[in-house]
Parts: C-alpha cells; sequence; structure tokens
C-alpha cells in the first residue's frame, strides 16, 4: 500500500542505536504549540517556499494556473528564479520505501543500527508502517509516537518492532487540550497497552517551562511509568528556541514563544524519576 | 593536559605575536640580492644555491619564549632567481608545472635525521659522480644548512646548541633533537623555494627516537606529548608566508599510522598521541591524514571523529585496502606502495624515491561529457554508444594535454636532493627524476559528468521522459525557455550518491578514465595515474562550462573532488557512501577524497563521535579509499561573510586543505556554503 513521507534521513543521530535511518511520515493529529516541525501536520503533499532569499519576482503566483486551489501543478517550483520552493511529501509504496531502505542494510545492520518511523504521526498511517516495517525483518526498528491513534492498530504495530519512543506531553487532560488540541485519553490507554506489551520503550517528553515542568506533573508522569518492565529510560527534551523557525515555509506563523526549565527545575526532574527508580536522561 | 608553556605559545601564536620578528629586505638589499642571484653567467642551479645561501645568511635566529622547537622565519620575502622575463623565456619552449620548482615531496626524514648532514655529505662524495656541478652545489647547501643552524645554535642554552650543531652534523640522539633538526631542515626547504612540503609518516620516523628516549629514562610520554605539541605549533608560524594558491593551502600534510614497508601494521602509541596533539591544539596544520584499513579498531576512527567535530577539516582518511593494490598496480614496488603518504592535498605519493608529479594536469570530465553529449546523443540509441563517444574524447583529450606537457622544465634544487634517497649516491638533481617519475591527472567534475550520462540514461533512453530534441534545445538556451526540463533533470534523473544506475555508470567512467591513461608515457619514462581530485579546477572549470544535462546552470560550480552533485536531494550520508564505492576506484588511485559536510548538530549527541566513527569505517568497510568530513555550519558562514571579525578562527576544509574561512577569496566561500549538507 501507499504512504506519504515528508523525509528519509540517513545517519538519524537522534532516534536510536547505531546507525540508522529515519522515516519522517507526514501527518498528525496533534498540533503542540511547541511543535518544530510543522510540515508534518498536513496528511497530504504540499508546496512549501523558502522565504529566505525570496526576490519577491511573482513568478510564482503570476504564473500559477490554480490560485484558488494548489493542484500540485508544480509551475511555481520550475519557475522561481532561486529555487526555493519545493514539494513536500512523496506517496512511496512500502515495498518500494522498504527497497530503498534495505539498499543500505549492510551499513546499520554492521553497527547495531536499523530504522527508525517518525513524524508527523506513524499512527496515522498505521497500515502503511505495518507492512513498511514487515517487510524488514533483519533491521533494528523504533517507532517514534504520540501514542494518539487507534488502539487495535498500536498493538498490531507494536508486534513489528523492537522499540519505542513514546511521547507523554503532560499528564493533565486539560493542560493537554490546551497545548496540544486533542486529550490524552487514548495516549494514555495506548501507553497501558505498550507497557504490559513487554516492548522496549523510552519515554520523550518536551520540556517546557510553565507547561509541563511542574513537580505535580512531574510525579504523575513518573507514577504511570510504575512497574513499566520495558521501560528503558525517559527523556527529557528542553524546549527548542528555533521550534518557530519553519513555520514560515508552511506559511504559518508560530504562535506562543516558550522556555526552558530553568537549571534548578532539571534538577528536581530528575531526581523525581530517579526517585522512582527511573533512569533519566536530558538532551 | 596542555602544558602552561604550550598555553603561552599558543596565545602569543594566536595573536600573533611572532609576526613582529618579520622583517622586509630594504630597496637596496633586494636590488643587490636580484642582481647576484639571476646572474646569467650562473646555471640555474648555481643560482638556485646563491639564493638559498643569501636567504639563510640574512635570516635573523629568533628564539621565542616558551618554546622548545626553534625556527622562525623572518623575512617576508626573498627575490627569485630568474631576471625579468627570463621564466617567460623558458615558458615558450618548454612547459611549466605552477611555478617551475620541486614541490610536493615527501623526504626520507628517518635516515637523514639519524644521519645527519655530514652523513649525506659523506653518501656524497663516496657517489659516482664527486666533480660534478651538482656535488659542489649539494656541498655549498650542506654548508650553508649547517652554519644557519649553527646561529640558531649560539642563542639556544649550552647545552640545547651544542646538541643542536652536533645533531644537524652526524645526526640526531633523541627526540627533542630530531624534532629541532626538522624544523631547521623544513624551515631550509621553505627558504630555498621548495613549497607543499609534507612531513611524511610522522608516527613512523620519529619513533625510534621517542622509543630510545623512553629506554634511556630521558623522557615521559608526558614529555613527549608536550614536544609534539611544540612541534606541532612550529608549522603554523610562517604558514602565511608560504607560497600556496590560496591561504591555508600551504601542503603540511602529516600522515599517521597504516601498513608499515615489511607489511606489518604500523599503528603506535605516537599515532594516538599525535591525534590527541592536534585535536587539544585544534589549528589549521600540520593537516592530518589518517591511514585506516579494515581492519582499523573503532576506537581510531572515534578519536578521528573528535577531531572532526572540533572542526577541522581533518582527518582525512585513505583506505589502505585499495590505496596500495592501487599503487601496486601502477607500478609501484610493494614496499613502496605500502609507505604511501600524502602530497598537500590527498594526492597518493611515495617518500624518499618518488619525484611524482600528481597534480600536472587536470581531466576536465563534466566538460568532456558535455560536449559528448551536444555533439554526439542525437547518434546514439543507448548509454552504451554514448560511453563509446565519451571513451574516444578521454583518450583523445588524455593525448593532447599528454603532449603540451613536454618537454617539462623544473628548476633544480640540491637542497630538495639531499634530503632524498638516490640523488646523493648517482651524483644527479631530483629533478632530473627519481625511482618514480609518474604524473596525475585530476578528474574534475566527476560527479557532474556521471549525473550528466545518468540523466540521459535515465529520462531519455531507459524511459523516454525526455526526448534528445528537448534536452539539446533546454542546454543551448541554458533552460531559459523549459525550466520544467531543469526541475526534471535535477529532480527525477538518476544521481550518483544515490541511484545505483548512476553508480555503475560511475564505475565506468572512472574505468575509462584511468585506461585511457594507461595508454600514455610522460617523457621521464613515468606513466599517468588517473585521480578523483579536483584542486581549484573546481572553481576554475565551471566558470566557462555551459548549462549540463544535469540540471547545472551555465557557470554554477561544479562539486569539489569527489563529491556528489550540489544538488543532491533525498539521499543522506548512507547512500553517498555507498555510491561513491567504485571497484574500479583501484585503478584511479592518483587521490581525491569523498568530501561531504554534516551539519554541527550533529554532534550535540553524546554518542555523535561514536556515530560518526561507524559512519567512517562503514565507507572503508565498503571499499571507499579516500574520505574526507567536514563539521559545518552554515548558518555560522553566512554570518562570518558579514562578520569576519566575530569570527577569525572558523576553519574549514576548501578543497584538499583547511583554511581560516574569514580569508578565504568569496567564491570559495560560497562554494563551501553551498556543498550538500547533511543535518540532522
Amino acid at each position: 500500500m501507499k504512504g506519504v513521507i515528508f523525509s528519509i534521513e540517513e545517519f538519524a543521530v537522534h532516534d536510536g542505536p547505531g546507525l540508522r535511518v529515519n522515516v519522517f511520515m507526514k501527518g498528525c493529529p496533534l498540533r503542540c504549540k511547541w511543535c518544530h516541525n510543522p510540515e508534518g501536520w498536513n496528511p497530504n503533499p504540499q508546496i512549501v517556499k523558502n522565504p529566505n532569499g525570496c526576490l519577491d519576482c511573482g513568478k510564482c503566483s503570476n504564473l500559477c494556473p490554480s490560485p484558488a486551489h494548489c493542484i500540485l501543478c508544480k509551475t511555481c517550483v520550475f519557475n522561481c528564479p532561486r529555487d526555493l520552493i519545493r514539494i513536500s511529501g512523496e506517496e512511496w509504496e512500502a515495498k518500494d520505501l522498504a527497497r530503498r531502505i534495505l539498499k543500505q542494510e549492510h551499513i546499520m545492520e554492521k553497527s547495531g543500527g536499523g530504522v527508525t518511523v517518525s513524524g508527523g504521526e506513524p499512527l496515522c498511517q498505521a497500515d502503511f508502517v505495518i507492512e513498511l516495517l514487515s517487510l524488514m525483518p533483519s533491521l533494528h526498528k523504533i517507532i517514534e509516537t504520540c501514542g494518539f491513534g487507534d488502539t487495535s492498530k498500536f498493538n498490531e504495530l507494536l508486534r513489528c518492532v523492537d522499540s519505542v519512543y513514546y511521547d507523554i506531553k503532560v499528564v493533565s487532560r486539560d493542560k493537554h487540550i490546551r497545548y496540544t488540541g486533542q486529550p490524552n485519553d487514548i495516549i494514555l490507554k495506548n501507553l497501558e497497552i505498550l507497557k504490559k506489551s513487554g516492548v522496549e520503550f523510552t519515554i520523550r517528553i518536551p520540556f517546557i517551562r510553565g507547561v509541563n515542568d511542574d513537580a505535580e506533573n512531574l510525579l504523575a508522569t513518573a507514577r504511570l511509568l510504575i512497574g513499566a518492565q520495558g521501560l528503558k529510560r525517559v527523556e527529557l527534551l528542553p524546549y527548542n528556541e528555533l521550534a518557530g523557525a519553519k513555520y514560515a515555509l508552511v506559511g504559518l506563523q508560530y504562535g506562543e514563544i516558550f522556555a526552558k526549565p530553568d537549571g534548578e527545575v532539571v534538577r528536581r526532574a530528575k531526581n523525581i524519576f530517579s526517585s522512582y527508580g527511573i533512569d533519566i536522561d536530558i538532551r | 593536559m596542555m602544558t602552561d608553556s604550550i598555553k603561552r605559545q599558543l596565545d602569543f601564536l594566536n595573536q600573533r605575536k611572532h609576526r613582529e620578528h618579520r622583517r622586509e629586505l630594504t630597496s637596496e638589499q633586494w636590488d643587490e640580492i636580484a642582481e647576484k642571484i639571476t646572474d646569467k653567467s650562473l646555471s640555474y642551479m648555481r643560482r638556485n644555491v646563491l639564493r638559498l645561501e643569501l636567504f639563510l645568511e640574512h635570516e635573523t635566529p629568533v628564539i621565542l619564549e616558551n618554546t622548545k622547537i626553534h625556527g622562525l622565519r623572518t623575512l617576508i620575502d626573498f627575490p627569485d632567481i630568474y631576471a625579468e622575463g627570463e621564466l617567460d623565456e623558458i615558458r615558450k619552449t618548454h612547459f611549466i608545472h605552477e611555478k617551475g620548482k620541486v614541490t610536493n615531496l615527501a623526504w626520507d626524514c628517518g635516515t637523514v635525521l639519524s644521519e645527519g648532514l655530514e652523513g649525506r655529505r659523506k653518501r656524497l662524495m663516496e657517489g659516482k659522480r664527486s666533480d660534478s656541478e651538482f656535488v659542489i652545489c649539494a656541498n655549498r647547501v650542506i654548508d650553508a644548512t649547517i652554519a644557519f643552524s649553527d646561529r640558531y645554535a649560539d642563542k639556544m642554552d649550552t647545552t640545547a646548541g651544542t646538541a643542536l650543531r652536533r645533531a644537524i652534523r652526524t645526526g640526531c640522539q633523541t627526540m627533542t633533537e630530531a624534532l629541532q633538526v626538522f624544523r631547521i631542515l623544513h624551515f631550509t626547504l621553505w627558504a630555498a623555494g621548495n613549497y607543499h612540503n609534507t612531513v611524511g609518516r610522522f608516527d613512523q620516523w620519529i619513533y625510534p627516537f621517542y622509543e630510545k628516549d623512553l629506554k634511556n629514562g630521558v623522557l615521559t610520554d608526558d614529555g613527549a606529548f608536550e614536544l609534539i605539541e611544540d612541534f606541532f605549533l612550529s608549522f603554523n608560524r610562517d604558514s602565511d608566508l608560504y607560497y600556496s594558491l590560496a591561504w591555508g593551502d600551504n601542503g603540511q600534510s602529516l600522515v599517521l599510522g597504516g601498513m608499515l614497508p615489511d607489511g606489518t601494521n604500523g599503528v603506535n602509541r605516537l599515532t594516538e598521541m599525535c591525534l590527541r596533539a592536534s585535536l587539544e591544539l585544534r589549528q589549521i596544520d600540520p593537516k592530518i591524514n589518517l591511514r585506516v584499513d579494515i581492519n582499523t579498531p573503532v576506537e581510531l576512527f572515534e578519536l578521528g571523529s573528535e577531531l572532526t567535530k572540533a572542526g577541522l577539516g581533518f582527518p582525512q582518511y585513505s583506505n589502505d585496502d585499495v590505496v596500495i593494490p592501487g599503487l601496486i598496480r601502477l607500478g609501484y614496488a610493494p614496499e613502496h606502495a605500502r609507505d604511501y603518504v600524502m602530497a598537500a592535498c590527498w594526492e597518493f605519493i611515495i617518500p624518499k624515491v618518488a619525484m611524482d608529479i600528481p597534480n600536472i594536469g587536470a581531466m576536465p570530465l563534466a566538460q568532456v561529457v558535455n560536449d559528448t553529449i551536444r555533439l554526439n546523443l542525437k547518434k546514439c540509441k543507448n548509454i552504451e554508444e554514448l560511453l563509446g563517444f565519451v571513451e574516444k574524447e578521454i583518450r583523445r583529450k588524455a593525448a593532447d594535454m599528454a603532449e603540451k606537457l613536454k618537454p617539462l622544465y623544473i628548476e633544480t634544487s640540491p637542497f630538495q636532493s639531499i634530503l632524498m634517497e638516490g640523488c646523493l649516491e648517482k651524483g644527479e638533481d631530483i629533478s632530473n627524476g627519481l625511482v618514480y617519475n609518474n604524473y596525475g591527472f585530476h578528474g574534475t567534475g566527476f560527479s557532474c559528468a556521471v549525473d550528466q550520462l545518468a540523466a540521459v540514461d535515465s529520462l531519455i533512453f531507459k524511459t523516454g521522459k525526455i526526448t534528445s530534441d528537448r534536452l539539446l534545445k533546454g542546454l543551448e538556451s541554458n533552460f531559459e525557455n523549459d525550466r520544467e526540463l531543469r526541475h526534471i533533470l535535477r529532480n527525477d534523473a538518476d544521481k550518483i550518491g544515490r541511484d545505483e544506475n548512476a553508480r555503475v555508470i560511475g564505475n565506468h567512467l572512472l574505468d575509462i578514465f584511468a585506461k585511457a591513461l594507461e595508454c600514455i608515457k610522460n617523457e621521464r619514462g613515468g606513466i599517468f595515474r588517473a585521480g578523483t581530485g579536483s584542486a581549484m579546477y573546481y572553481i576554475w572549470h565551471s566558470k566557462d562550462l555551459p548549462a549540463t544535462a544535469d540540471g547545472r546552470d551555465a557557470g554554477q560550480p561544479l562539486p569539489a573532488n569527489f563529491s556528489p552533485s550540489l544538488f543532491l536531494t533525498g539521499a543522506g550520508p548512507f547512500s553517498v557512501m555507498s555510491g561513491f564505492a567504485f571497484p574500479s576506484i583501484v585503478k584511479a588511485v592518483n587521490g581525491g577524497p569523498l568530501t561531504f559536510e554534516l551539519h554541527d548538530s550533529v554532534f550535540n549527541h553524546p554518542d555523535s563521535v561514536k556515530k560518526v566513527a561507524l559512519l567512517v569505517r562503514s565507507y572503508i568497510l565498503a571499499g571507499g579509499h579516500q574520505l574526507q568530513i567536514n563539521a559545518v555550519n552554515r548558518e555560522k558562514m553566512i554570518d562570518a561573510q558579514k562578520n569576519p571579525d566575530k569570527h577569525k578562527d572558523l576553519i574549514v576544509r576548501v578543497w584538499g586543505w583547511s583554511g581560516h574561512f574569514v580569508e578565504l577569496d568569496k567564491c570559495y566561500q560560497d562554494h563551501v556554503i553551498s556543498r550538500a549538507e547533511f543535518s540532522v
């Protein structure tokens, strides 16, 4: 079957052991206010324009045959004199993508690496991801997910992977709605499934001042993880101050500006997780 | 850990305080010297010797504080041996390579340092032609060098001075002496007008002195480390005064590790120590080359990756498993092939016994393919036929290029001769040649050439997506009226570093290039070696090159060396490494690395050094021959163009060498910025 991806990144050093390829699926059900990759939101291929270096020559709009509704004809892409316009998102057959990744199997295998499927949100195209991963039996496989997706598909996916990066943004349901646009009931339900599955997993928390850095939230998060045998560690990912950098590319404006928690708060967070016997890593 | 004296020396150097000792000759001195050394009644060899004698006499020995290895150039410039117009006259009847000097060689450090200059003189006097002009001249340069060294000795403390007087004459006993005498000889080589003077297999030639010192209890590992740092710093004192095509391109390459002439592994304690010293100092000289093979432990790659992380643009890796068989295939004896080092950039040269000129010309592969497509595409039904025309053109061009190198003029160099093996015994100047007298041709615009062929194959011959007429029309108009075509060529065509078909074509093209050179000999009895480097030709050859079938606009730069297209998309380091490991590279080992850039944010992750090491190793395991990875930050470079004052220390790799970004010509700065960068 076909899936839409917006990037294949070789040598993804941050997303699993060894030398890895990271496949970014297009489309995400959440709209986290700190998201640094809005290119991953829209599930369909779309035009992206780099505003840096634009001459304002007007060719892209003047030559456009369908200004009211983009038909991805690429006229603007061909005619931009500075090559600033491209299409983000490409349809791939799972078997073609698997073949593409497996071309470098020798490099990944020898280093204990493999493939990570991330996004966007892999659960949004679960059937495609399941087929893709099943076609690469020799590789170490990871999915990186926010957990917001169909529970039975999530279960199925867990059977295809060696490890999971699972996001917990914030435990409070209200806050979750406020900062991501969606409630977290499904996410917490899928977390329970993950815990029971025996699959190795790492919890990733985007760590943001005033959103989820309070003791109450961190304690609640740690309690959620009690007794999870597959839990490898918790990774805190302090807020990326360049989060807004790519919004203009997709014609959006970055909204709220957040900040990293300060050193004292980071230390407190470390202590909280450590007190529950959880390995903690700050990235 | 860096000692206080190294720290102070480093500060002194970074603040450029050593330059306060420099002086210009007065115009009277300049005229007087110029008159003497351009005297037409003297042979060029005698002029060359007289020039060196006067240069050294006019030098002022300087002992810098906190320094153990002395030698600082104080003369900013010195006249040449040619009267006005004289070299142009020679050029009318000869081919002159670059400045016409003996250059880009690796001398016999181990033997020379062990036996001293009197030991060299003994070989000379016992040699075959003890009364020739060469013998007289070689004797004079030995005298001049000893006298110069003695003037340094006079300024040192008594013990060090006495040791240097003895060591320069009869050979070095300790590591300190060996480094000091090397410094004097290296200094003199530059003074003699030779350039791109390399350091050779440092961890090999210095090892016996280190080992002896340890055994005699006169040195500890900490002491040796400090000495190495002191020695490394000495390469950065005068480098801005050395002749080069661009600042930083001075050829002070140093080689570590690798197989020894007897076939055993040469990695020793100093290999690691040198890597650590270079990492701690973060200077652009000496430029580190690491020889590796399939059995090299990952820890050595990790140490190398620490240097990459530091943004130094080196080490450059070369793969013994490919290079040695390649050199043997070209006719080098196994013991010589195993001893290879790097010339100024990446050309593989043999120390002591070779007078090769590995950068004598450049085959403009991108241009040859472009011409062939424009002339012959419509006559071809498949890629094999087109490659047939390419082969014909490369052969024609190679023969033509080789013919234009005759007769070659090279200035004599008695001083370089006394440092090599065989000149003294034979009583002949090195400019007449040594055991090996081969020439090398770079192959510039390799990926552009391959991508043009791959585009034609994938879009015209295989799928019929575009027609020959459309392509030729598009090329003619620089894509002005067919922007869609340009997009298709750039994005939909097969490209090397991503598509298997392009890799097959690349392998074929390399094979054609190597075979074309196999058919010709040079006038010195040597062969021609095919290579994958570009040197500055990637800029020179691109300026007049019209639009090409890979979607490149007229005049747009070519990728440097053996690098992927500047608009390769959908491929990262794994694809590029697999795509650039060719079976036929063994036939084309003149040198020229796969070069690519990683965004420096890769190194934010604690495991990144390990992962970069694994990545480098995977290229070696795949059969790649030479590799150079840079950690770069595009934003930082753009800012450095606007605010050079803020980025004085920013180091980048340019083509075969590292330089300070803010001191490069803008065209090179722009090229470094535009190169493919794999960010994470």
